[in-house]
């Protein structure tokens, strides 16, 4: 009997609870949903994007409802929607995701004053999407490696001095675009010679790109390919003593900027609203909010990157080519997987 | 003492049930008396718990048709529900409700809220009044097989079915509550029809015995005209011992080594099929007596079981009061003083 | 006493499995047509697959041909077919353990087997890097320079092993209680020895519940993406995972789902075959009296120090990591209780409305394959396993589909979640209900209906009260899993819905371990208390 009552009891306050469109964020204060809100797929965690969401909320006083998730699922999502997606605002961490989305019509096409806020390198000829923030390819190389024996280019870790030594993570997607931008620069010869040689010299597989930084944190390999932003954050956190640096490696694509960015749904209804928090996050508040948080590259004309980041902007190889074109990372992917990294 | 409103006659005709390619009831015909206790006998298999579930309801018949009193609740496209056709069963395993006590099992069939009055109107009737709220699982074999009839006979059916209901009883309580359930039954009123395998259940409880063999139902009748009167050698040997004596019939008379008997319709060779203990043996016998031996015997106290052979050389059994004492080698008469059934000398048999 | 001898003691019964001697018994209206209904929802994802491959069958033929395929699936197959053995090698013993003999302390045991059921994988797999990898605590802690790998084949073997052992063990739990020692004795008495007797007699009774938990643990490897991607193992998931994402087509992805579903289908039809090729009898309600313990003796130390390590590695050494974490994660003050109070409730609701409508819907599927089998029945039961071994995000994504297209106005609502990890998680339901269902007599059911009620009524007012401890059980593992699970819930759920599962994955993806712990200690609390309630209650006959 008093199973049967607390069955019935949590059945009711369930049903209850299932039944409203939308949960009040939890933890939080219940938002006032205001007809005017905006609905964003993020592929970024709340803590990465947490403070420009609550700048654009208070400057417009307008709601932010937000779906975190796997940027590929997101996007895997939105292509499911199609028509009938309830997201306003797509921000993607990785290129491929909302390129793929881009080329199935389903982005709106953002205004000028939008676009213009970046360099013409990191938004879509198409007009889009557009970066929001970049984040570079490095070697982060541990104490025993002095800055001196690096290599000028990432090609040039399948030599012997490197055997067994390099760590990278082939399933990460910033290591798919750089082999891709490897590939649209060098040609697929030169991307697959230098997989099958990475192979050869027995570079260790790593999940992601901090386990990557964690190894060489505590000497398990000497140097990896990942983004400098996980070591700027590890920095910031630890202090100055933390064991990884950075290096950028002048040639060979070694220090590719990678972008997150941002795009409007055709099928929604709120783009003006949609472009102005488009807007918001390229404003100096929210770019500053931006690097100095992850210690990502801020994108917009004219704002100052984090201190900690010690090379400029203008020092970093924009991609080239479309990368964000869909074949091309499956090409890219094939190659991969030809090659033995995958 | 509880009457029950409407007991209703119980008609069979014509059924068949089969199962892939076995048939399990073959034709099966019957009529049982309103208010009339009868068994189904037969060895296992022979398809009397079939004909039983079919009655029920549970299962549903190939062909044939089933009539309770005015009602016919089987026929070529025509199917009533279990639950409609106020059949009450008691079963071999007694199913009873493990989640409800004794008087929620007897209640079950009285609704949603069963008339308490009735409900202890019938333990009352089963003996068991006061377990009414204990829950079954500590009862007795004995115990809840009355539960079980008490709740088959709650709500006043037109019909109770028991399927093999004793054979899970230690043996010393089997005789005991047969003649119990027999009494219940009978006072009840009400028209039962119970499955067995074991004669001397059927011949002691039931006023009509239907002896089923293979599907079929091989014989009807009272326990004695069953007995005493089998349609064929197989109900014969299935319903106790028998001897088989050969003889020659002619001119409405059968002559054997036990004795000469009537005999209508048949001539030429014969049996003759006598029960043991319608064999007497003595020192002397009345004219006609075959001389015989004693082979073996065997005591049971009430009775002995003495093994002679015929001048013939064939060895019949005789089952008499204990006494006198006889022992191998003695030279004794054989007569035959009881029932005796004649059959043509059929090889097949 | 076989239920059902006395009532079939015909012997022109043909093989005595009573479900052959049903023909055309029809179900009830009414759950007939939950059981259609049921089986049209569970089937949405292949349904999804389908639709999908069939608007360009080219690239979906491509795919699924490719001999990249080929491989995948082999190597998908052997890690499922091993962590299948090892779960059953360690499952057995420890069933048996808890269950027979005098071993000291086997409740507890019980309890303590089974609860790292509650880790969901990716938890583990990440738990395990931390503690055994190149980084790992256990290194400093050990002193040694290098541990052994921890990725790759071997590494997902034993983590995956580690947490969903339990999946086999609940169900040998619960055949070992319902069998008759009777018949051990009889095998003692003619000379067998232990060893012999257990083979012989005990084993070929515990088929169907091994082949049952068996095809769950397989099923479950073959569907998991979490650990497999942290433990760097190239799985069918991962080669869906990267096919939609490198080219987010749909139609190559669903080819690659459908021949994850076909291989579902071969593993089900493998796990039927044993399970009628060995169900020598059906079990009865249980033995008049309770078995007399085995005496371990000497034995017993052994076994201790077997049940101690295996309580050391998969539940001691992961709950430590995380404990260790969340202390250090406290005193840096950046975990806040009161938002974990809140995700708590979040995953509570989601967990509790999955398991209520999972516990009904298999309760209406074990119903009909128990009582009325047939070929509809037995096509039902096998679609429901289908929404079970498709990943996660397939699941998602069927739904998206179809609710963007037919019911707008539940999407992205918590009932639509809801329905999503019901039909995901369905078939652990259908279990224990099942073998609840096995004990219940036909015969009660059927003197309910010479009783005067009709066939709705009698399982109203009969049938479903007796089942009451497995439709419970199962409800509890639908409940484990659902408040485990992650894409679905990242794509299902209503915006700004936030669980412990998703909170740890926040987390997680940056490499903040640290912040994890606590909602990841708080999801082990949470599904405790009903995985504790079912190892001891579950196995018992209601």
């Amino acid at each position: 009997m008093r199973v049967a009552l607390s069955v019935a009891l949590a059945a009711t306050a369930t049903a209850l609870g299932a039944c409203s469109a939308t949960s009040p964020d939890s933890g939080g204060g219940p938002p006032e949903p205001s007809e005017q809100g905006i609905t964003l797929y993020s592929g970024r965690i709340p803590s990465a994007i947490g403070g420009a969401i609550d700048m654009y909320e208070a400057k417009a006083d307008r709601d932010v409802q937000v779906r975190f998730g796997d940027t590929g699922d997101l996007a895997a999502t939105l292509v499911e929607e199609g028509d009938n997606s309830p997201a306003d605002v797509f921000f993607a961490q990785e290129p491929g995701a909302i390129g793929a989305v881009a080329a199935r019509g389903l982005l709106a096409k953002l205004p000028r004053d939008v676009l213009d806020r970046v360099p013409p390198q990191y938004r879509d000829p198409e007009g889009g999407w557009v970066g929001i923030t970049g984040r570079a390819r490095c070697i982060a190389y541990g104490p025993d490696v002095s800055r001196s024996e690096l290599p000028p280019s990432p090609l040039d870790l399948t030599g012997a001095r490197w055997k067994g030594r390099v760590g990278w993570s082939p399933a990460s997607d910033s290591l798919q675009q750089y082999v891709t931008a490897l590939r649209l620069r060098y040609g697929d010869d030169v991307a697959s010679d230098w997989l099958e040689g990475m192979v050869a010299n027995d570079a260790v597989d790593y999940p992601d790109n901090v386990a990557i930084r964690d190894a060489i944190a505590n000497g398990e390999i000497e140097v990896g390919l990942i983004n400098h932003y996980y070591v700027a954050q590890a920095i910031a956190a630890e202090g100055p003593d933390y064991p990884v640096s950075v290096y950028f490696p002048p040639a060979g694509l070694g220090s590719l900027l990678l972008l997150a960015s941002a795009g409007v749904l055709q099928s929604s209804d709120r783009k003006e609203e949609a472009f102005d928090f488009l807007r918001s996050l390229l404003s100096p508040e929210s770019q500053r909010y931006f690097t100095s948080s992850s210690k990502e590259y801020p994108l917009a004309e004219g704002v100052k990157p984090d201190p900690t980041l010690t090379v400029p902007l203008s020092g970093i190889p924009a991609p080239r080519g479309n990368l964000n074109d869909i074949t091309q990372i499956q090409a890219t992917i094939e190659l991969m997987q030809d090659a033995g990294a995958l | 003492m509880t009457v029950v409103a409407s007991a209703a006659p119980l008609r069979l005709s014509g059924l068949r049930k089969a199962y892939g390619e076995v048939p399990a009831v073959d034709g099966v015909e019957l009529e049982v008396e309103a208010g009339s206790i009868c068994a189904l006998l037969g060895p296992s298999g022979c398809g009397k718990t079939t004909t039983l579930r079919l009655i029920a309801g549970l299962e549903r018949p190939d062909a044939g048709e089933i009539e309770i009193g005015e009602r016919t609740v089987n026929a070529p496209g025509r199917f009533v529900a279990p639950e409609r056709r106020r059949i009450g069963m008691v079963f071999q395993d007694y199913a009873l409700f493990p989640h409800l006590d004794v008087a929620g099992n007897v209640g079950y069939g009285l609704g949603r809220r069963p008339d308490r009055d009735r409900v202890a109107e019938v333990l009352a009737l089963v003996g068991l009044e006061a377990d009414a709220r204990r829950p079954v699982h500590e009862l007795s074999g004995g115990q809840q097989q009355r539960v079980a009839l008490a709740r088959a006979l709650a709500p006043t059916p037109e019909v109770v079915l028991l399927d093999e209901p004793f054979s899970n009883l230690d043996a010393g309580l089997r005789d005991r509550l047969r003649q119990e359930i027999r009494e219940i039954l009978l006072n009840a009123g009400v028209t039962a029809l119970f499955v067995t395998h074991d004669q001397a259940e059927a011949l002691s409880i039931a006023e009509t015995v239907a002896v089923m063999r293979e599907g079929r139902v091989e014989q009807v009748g009272t326990p004695e005209e069953i007995y005493s009167r089998p349609a064929s050698r197989w109900v014969a040997s299935f319903l106790g011992e028998i001897e088989v004596v050969p003889g020659q019939a002619a001119e409405g008379r059968v002559e054997c080594e036990l004795g000469t008997f009537p005999a209508e319709q048949v001539e030429g060779p014969v049996d003759v099929l006598v029960r043991p203990e319608s064999i007497a043996i003595g020192l002397n016998g009345p004219d006609g007596a075959a001389e015989a031996e004693v082979v073996n015997r065997r005591f049971f106290g009430h009775d002995q079981l003495v093994e002679l052979r015929l001048r013939s050389g064939q060895v019949v059994r005789s089952r008499r009061l204990g006494f006198p004492a006889w022992h191998p080698g003695d030279h004794i008469r054989a007569w035959v003083d009881g029932p005796a059934d004649v059959m043509p000398r059929d090889p097949v048999g | 006493m076989e239920a059902g001898a006395g009532a079939f003691g015909d012997a022109a019964a043909p093989r005595g499995r009573r479900s052959s001697l049903l023909s055309r018994r029809r179900p009830p209206l009414v759950i007939l047509l939950a059981g259609v209904a049921i089986g049209a929802c569970v089937i949405l994802p292949a349904a999804y697959l389908v639709i999908v491959v069939a608007g360009d069958l080219g690239p979906a033929l491509d795919t699924a041909l490719d001999s990249r395929t080929a491989g995948v699936v082999g190597r998908t197959l052997g890690l499922a077919a091993a962590v299948t053995a090892t779960s059953i090698a360690i499952a057995l013993p420890i069933a048996w353990l808890t269950v027979r003999t005098d071993l000291p302390g086997r409740r507890l045991w019980a309890t303590l087997c089974t609860l790292p059921l509650v880790i969901p994988t990716y938890v583990g797999a990440y738990l395990f890097v931390a503690a055994l990898g190149p980084n790992g605590l256990l290194r400093d802690a050990l002193g040694v320079e290098r541990l052994p790998s921890i990725y790759g084949f071997s590494g997902a073997w034993i983590v995956l092993t580690l947490f969903t052992y339990p999946l086999v063990l609940l169900p040998l739990r619960s055949a070992l209680r319902r069998i008759d020692p009777q018949l051990e004795d009889a095998a003692r008495a003619m000379g067998r020895g232990p060893f012999q007797t257990f083979r012989s007699v005990v084993m070929p009774q515990l088929w169907p519940a091994l082949a049952a938990g068996g095809l769950l643990v397989a099923l479950f490897v073959m569907s998991d993406f979490g650990a497999v991607s942290i433990l760097r193992f190239d799985s069918f998931t991962q080669e869906i995972y990267i096919s939609y994402k490198s080219s987010f087509d749909r139609t190559a992805t669903a080819g690659l789902g459908i021949v994850l579903v076909v291989l579902m289908l071969a593993l089900l039809w493998i796990g039927s075959r044993i399970r009628s090729a060995r169900a020598t009898h059906r079990l009865g309600p249980g033995p008049a009296r309770p078995p007399r313990p085995y005496a371990l003796g000497a034995w017993r130390w052994p076994a201790l120090a077997s049940c101690s390590a295996l309580v050391l590695i998969a539940l001691v050494l992961p709950v430590g990591v995380l404990v260790y974490w969340a202390s250090q994660g406290i005193s840096a003050g950046s975990t806040s209780l009161s938002l974990a109070a809140g995700l708590a409730a979040n995953s509570l609701m989601t967990g509790i409305g999955a398991a209520i409508a999972g516990g009904l819907a298999a309760l209406v599927i074990a119903v009909l394959v128990g009582r009325y089998p047939g070929p509809l029945t037995r096509t039902i039961e096998r679609a429901g396993h289908a929404g079970y071994a498709l990943p996660g995000i397939v699941v998602a994504l069927a739904l998206v589909f179809f609710a963007t297209r037919a019911v707008p106005i539940l999407y992205q609502t918590l009932a639509m979640l809801i329905f999503a990890l019901s039909v995901h998680y369905l078939p652990l339901a259908i279990g224990p209900i099942g073998a609840a269902l096995a004990q219940v007599s036909p015969r009660v059911e059927e003197a309910a209906r010479g009783l005067g009620r009709g066939p709705t009524e009698v399982f109203r007012t009969v049938t479903a009260p007796l089942l009451r401890g497995g439709i419970l059980a199962g409800a509890a593992l639908v409940f484990v899993h659902a408040i485990k699970e992650l894409p679905a819930t990242l794509i299902l759920a209503p915006i700004g819905f936030r669980t412990l599962a998703t909170e740890i994955w926040n987390q997680t993806s940056y490499g903040f371990y640290e912040a994890s712990a606590i909602p990841a200690l708080i999801l082990l609390l949470i599904a405790a208390p009903p995985l504790y309630l079912l190892s001891e209650r579950g196995t018992v006959a209601s």
